[in-house]
């Protein structure tokens, strides 16, 4: 009968209490669109970070990845993409030679990362052509084809089809170099690709080099619900002499924006359930005062003030709770919508792809999440109950009833 | 007759302003089971007093409370809430019944807080107020009831958890004559038909009429106490 005694009491005073309730929805669902909102800006930047550079998970000889030596390449690369290929979770693979030497102008000369790649794969994996900014994709000049970062090509100061010189060790350790045609500029938001990366045709590294079919790197992606460090483990128990890792191991700054995105909700919760909180205090210390007679007679006629305590805290509760289902429907509802539809923020797409965010975003709230703000709202609604069911308990019987 | 309540040379003295006030003044009192006792006075007797003393609802700053040989005069808060639920009945001036709650709610209520079974609280409770003859309104909540009608349900609530005894404080107040009436009248037969011992404070004539002992307060002591055939 307490928590009939509680419902009741919270329908006493209806618009009050709708207030109230109101409030909570409106929170409730600010906090899950608001949520999924900063999630779809993370997921955004992941993905792109994903897509573009890292993929979804790289494959190297073990020492290669200590000082980029290009004697250590991958011992059977062959067998790592058929490997690949047969598994069901990959979708594309893409094989790369790589050496760290200069490029030079016939104005300047810098510090670049030559990265041979094969151009269809490339494109499928790392969508390198959708980069490009002028030029094409690896055709069009008479030679070997060079494709430059834009900021890259205006420290060169060359444009395309300007000739460059790649200068590197091959594979023997000697000088070697060679002659290249910029086939096309890249716009990229990274500033790996754009400052300080030159993509050529493996096939013409290679022979610089001085090794036939060398793969340095192997670079895979995946389908999406894919758990990518379950497939790393796989294909490295396949391969035990290689060093295979998965997006979260070759990028630090995509797992701490992951773990932003948890830590920004929380902060989120915290922020609307506090003021919710002093909402919710508020109307149930009105309806404890104005209550003062009514409990002093219930403490009176033998109810125990452990039950007076649990008969407001029920009350708080049901006030605090009832909008929580309205709010995460409609939450998730709106969700659900703008996940599918997206949020067109083409008007502000320049200075969103500058930073690595992509022009339509798609609201994300995870299992884990929806969780995480029910649990707001019941530790919110247990904290808000406390005072006022103190302040009932402290009534003495022979006080409320004189109404003092 | 078995003495039910004894209060032996209580006192209570409030210093809620700079001048203490005596509300009662050194007061012995017995009330043996079956009683249909009026305690009565002008305003500011201490007769309100008295009864909380009585119910366990205020502590005297001195003296004892016995009921049934128990002294509850120096019981702890938690101990006087249980001790209330199962020995005394109240009925107040204002009725006090809980708004949110039906009027067979009500009366089952204190039933709840005694752990009875349902089957047991919804016997009793339809039992108590066919009683007071308002069953007809077990459905409705104390708004929809008249002051009369809302009294009648405060006295089957407490009735329902069968007390030892029960304390009215005012219980006529805020009833009209035809009200006042149809209450004395049903608790008298209760207290005939059930030996229950009711103790009123009033200054209502007609409550002084129907009781059988009138105790007389003035400065919180008693002046008279005049028991009738």
């Amino acid at each position: 009968m307490l928590a009939i005694l509680a419902w009741r009491n919270v329908w006493r005073h209806k618009g009050r209490s709708a207030v109230v309730i109101g409030a909570m929805v409106v929170g409730i669902w600010s906090l899950t669109f608001g949520g999924a909102f900063m999630n779809s800006f993370l997921l955004s930047y992941i993905q792109t970070a994903i897509r573009h550079e890292v993929s979804n998970g790289q494959i190297h000889h073990p020492e290669f990845t200590k000082d980029y030596d290009t004697r250590f390449t991958i011992a059977e690369p062959q067998r790592v993409v058929a490997f690949l290929n047969e598994n069901e979770s990959v979708v594309d693979v893409a094989r790369r030679s790589i050496v760290n030497g200069m490029i030079a102008s016939t104005r300047q000369a810098t510090g670049v990362k030559i990265v041979g790649v094969e151009p269809g794969e490339e494109a499928r994996v790392t969508e390198l052509d959708s980069l490009l900014s002028e030029g094409s994709y690896f055709e069009g000049v008479a030679g070997n084809p060079v494709l430059l970062g834009k900021r890259l090509a205006e420290k060169l100061k060359v444009k395309v089809k300007s000739k460059v010189v790649l200068t590197f060790q091959d594979i023997q350790g000697n000088i070697t170099a060679g002659s290249f045609r910029v086939a096309g500029i890249l716009d990229a938001i990274s500033n790996t690709i754009d400052e300080t990366s030159a993509f050529v045709v493996r096939d013409d590294l290679n022979r610089l080099l001085g090794v036939e079919g060398a793969v340095h790197e192997i670079a895979y992606t995946t389908l999406p619900g894919t758990d990518d460090e379950q497939l790393a483990d796989a294909i490295q128990a396949a391969f035990p002499d290689e060093t295979v890792r998965s997006w979260r191991d070759l990028s630090p700054l995509l797992v701490f924006m992951e773990q932003w995105m948890g830590a920004t909700l929380q902060i989120l919760i915290i922020i609307i359930m506090l003021a919710l909180a002093f909402g919710i205090v508020n109307t149930m210390l009105m309806a404890v005062l104005e209550r003062v007679r009514e409990v002093g007679v219930m403490i009176a006629l033998g109810t125990r003030r452990s039950r007076v305590f649990l008969m407001i805290m029920i009350e708080t509760l049901f006030l605090s709770t009832v909008g929580g289902p309205v709010g995460l429907l409609a939450g998730y509802a709106t969700i659900s919508w703008l996940g599918k539809r997206g949020i067109d923020l083409s008007d502000y797409s320049a200075g969103l792809e500058s930073i690595g965010y992509e022009s339509v975003l798609y609201p994300k709230l995870f299992i884990s999440d929806y969780l995480m703000i029910v649990a707001g709202v019941l530790i919110t609604a247990f904290l808000a109950s406390l005072y006022p069911a103190w302040k009932a308990i402290r009534m003495q019987p022979v006080d409320a009833i004189r109404g003092v | 007759m078995a003495s039910l309540i004894t209060a032996t040379n209580i006192s209570k003295v409030y210093h809620k302003t700079s001048v203490p006030v005596r509300a009662i003044n050194n007061l012995s009192l017995e009330i043996t089971e079956g009683e249909f006792t009026a305690i009565v006075g002008p305003s500011g007797c201490g007769k309100t007093t008295l009864l909380n003393i009585l119910g366990g609802l205020d502590q005297p700053t001195s003296g004892t409370v016995t009921i049934n040989g128990v002294d509850i005069s120096r019981m702890k808060d938690s101990e006087l809430i249980d001790f209330r639920l199962r020995n005394i009945g109240f009925v107040f001036q204002a009725y006090n019944l809980i708004p949110v709650l039906t009027a067979l709610e009500n009366v089952e209520f204190i039933m709840l807080l005694q752990k009875r079974s349902r089957k047991e609280r919804l016997a009793r409770a339809k039992e108590l107020l066919e009683q007071m003859n308002i069953a007809d309104k077990a459905d409705n909540r104390p708004g929809e009831l008249s002051g009369g009608q809302q009294q009648r349900v405060a006295v089957a609530r407490a009735l329902a958890s069968n007390p030892r005894f029960i304390l009215a404080d005012e219980p006529t107040a805020n009833l009209d004559s035809v009200s006042t009436e149809n209450l004395l009248d049903l608790m008298a037969r209760i207290n005939r038909e059930r030996n229950a011992t009711f103790i009123f404070s009033t200054h209502d004539e007609r409550v002084m009429n129907k009781a059988r002992r009138l105790i007389r307060l003035v400065d919180g002591a008693i002046v008279s106490d005049e028991v009738r055939p």
